[in-house]
């Protein structure tokens, strides 16, 4: 008998939170760095610091991630780290993305017989 | 980049996105020359402690007993010292650049063997005296790899594994294959300087592949950046 969850699309159980191109990102450098700096990310992901922000309240409000707020010396830095949350989530969107590559793979393979 | 969600047709273009966000995440963190200079820095130093520090007692019949004082008293410290210093190193760098560190596993492994390494050590230099014999080729391996040397070897391949860093596998693969061959009295070094010179072509090969390693890990470091 064929799992219910197995036999779903693997493209219906994709997070909307995560599953976008910058919050993967986000979540990928995050999860890579232990702790990343803002200003680090919105170089590597070439954005604005107000869409920057956006994009990490909707992390934090989710609760895949943590920001902490400080300065060194007399500026402030802002640093983001992975919740336990966040790293599962980042797992199961790694996961469904392979997956959906194998599906579309199996049903070229499937049509091109 | 899009603030779109993207279509789960992307997933390819997604999982390399997120492939290359990771390798240049480890790339920024990595500071692979200093602990290669570091350690190839503590090896130079180590090699007048081993000279002086050894006590050579030579017999008529020209056999010399010896003991490697030096090794014992210098390496320990020096080597534990090293990797809290490669450790701060990385900790702080990583810091500049915006990131956190992925060090402290290695730094960890560093003084285990270093603990392991002056156990075995002083197990020796309590237990050969009273029981000397001529041990197999195979068991001086091994005694190679329990040696200081040896010992940054191993704690390298922990520091290649957290970094994913092939070039730093590769390197230390070759460096471990060197420490693990016979050295002792290599390019007549015992014939020159007897019992004393028969300890340094080990001692020199191996700060001179870190030194060499440090140097090449930096222009590559540089010319990444």
């Amino acid at each position: 008998m064929i799992d219910e969850a197995e036999s779903s699309h693997p493209a219906t159980g994709l997070d909307e939170v995560v599953h976008q191109r910058v919050r993967l990102g986000i979540l990928t450098i995050a999860h890579e760095a232990r702790r990343v700096e803002f200003g680090y990310l919105r170089n590597q992901l070439e954005l604005t610091a107000g869409n920057l922000s956006k994009h990490l309240s909707v992390l934090e409000a989710a609760g895949l991630i943590e920001v902490e707020k400080g300065y060194e010396g007399r500026r402030g830095r802002t640093w983001i780290t992975l919740t336990p949350t966040g790293t599962a989530a980042l797992a199961a969107e790694i996961g469904r993305l392979r997956k959906l590559i194998d599906r579309i793979g199996t049903t070229i393979t499937e049509e091109d017989r | 980049m899009t603030t779109d969600s993207v279509p789960a047709g992307d997933a390819r273009r997604l999982l390399s996105d997120v492939r290359s966000l990771a390798h240049r995440v480890r790339q920024d963190q990595r500071l692979t020359w200093v602990a290669l200079l570091v350690l190839a820095g503590v090896t130079f130093l180590g090699i007048p402690f081993d000279w002086f520090g050894m006590k050579v007692h030579c017999l008529s019949d020209g056999s010399c007993e010896f003991a490697r004082r030096g090794v014992l008293y210098y390496w320990p410290p020096a080597l534990l010292l090293a990797y809290a210093a490669i450790a701060y190193s990385y900790v702080r760098a990583a810091r500049a650049r915006g990131l956190g560190a992925r060090v402290l596993p290695y730094a960890v492994t560093g003084a285990v063997t270093t603990v392991v390494f002056t156990a075995l050590w002083v197990a020796a230099a309590l237990y050969l005296p009273s029981h000397p014999q001529a041990f197999p080729s195979w068991v001086m391996v091994v005694d190679r790899l329990f040696s200081p040397w040896g010992m940054i070897g191993i704690a390298l391949l922990v520091l290649a594994r957290l970094e994913r860093n092939l070039p730093l596998l590769l390197f230390t693969v070759v460096y471990l294959a060197v420490m693990l061959m016979p050295l002792e009295g290599a390019f007549g070094s015992e014939t020159h300087w007897g019992t004393r010179g028969a300890f340094l072509p080990q001692q020199i090969l191996a700060g001179t592949l870190l030194l060499l390693g440090g140097i090449g890990f930096r222009r590559a470091a540089r010319r990444q950046r």
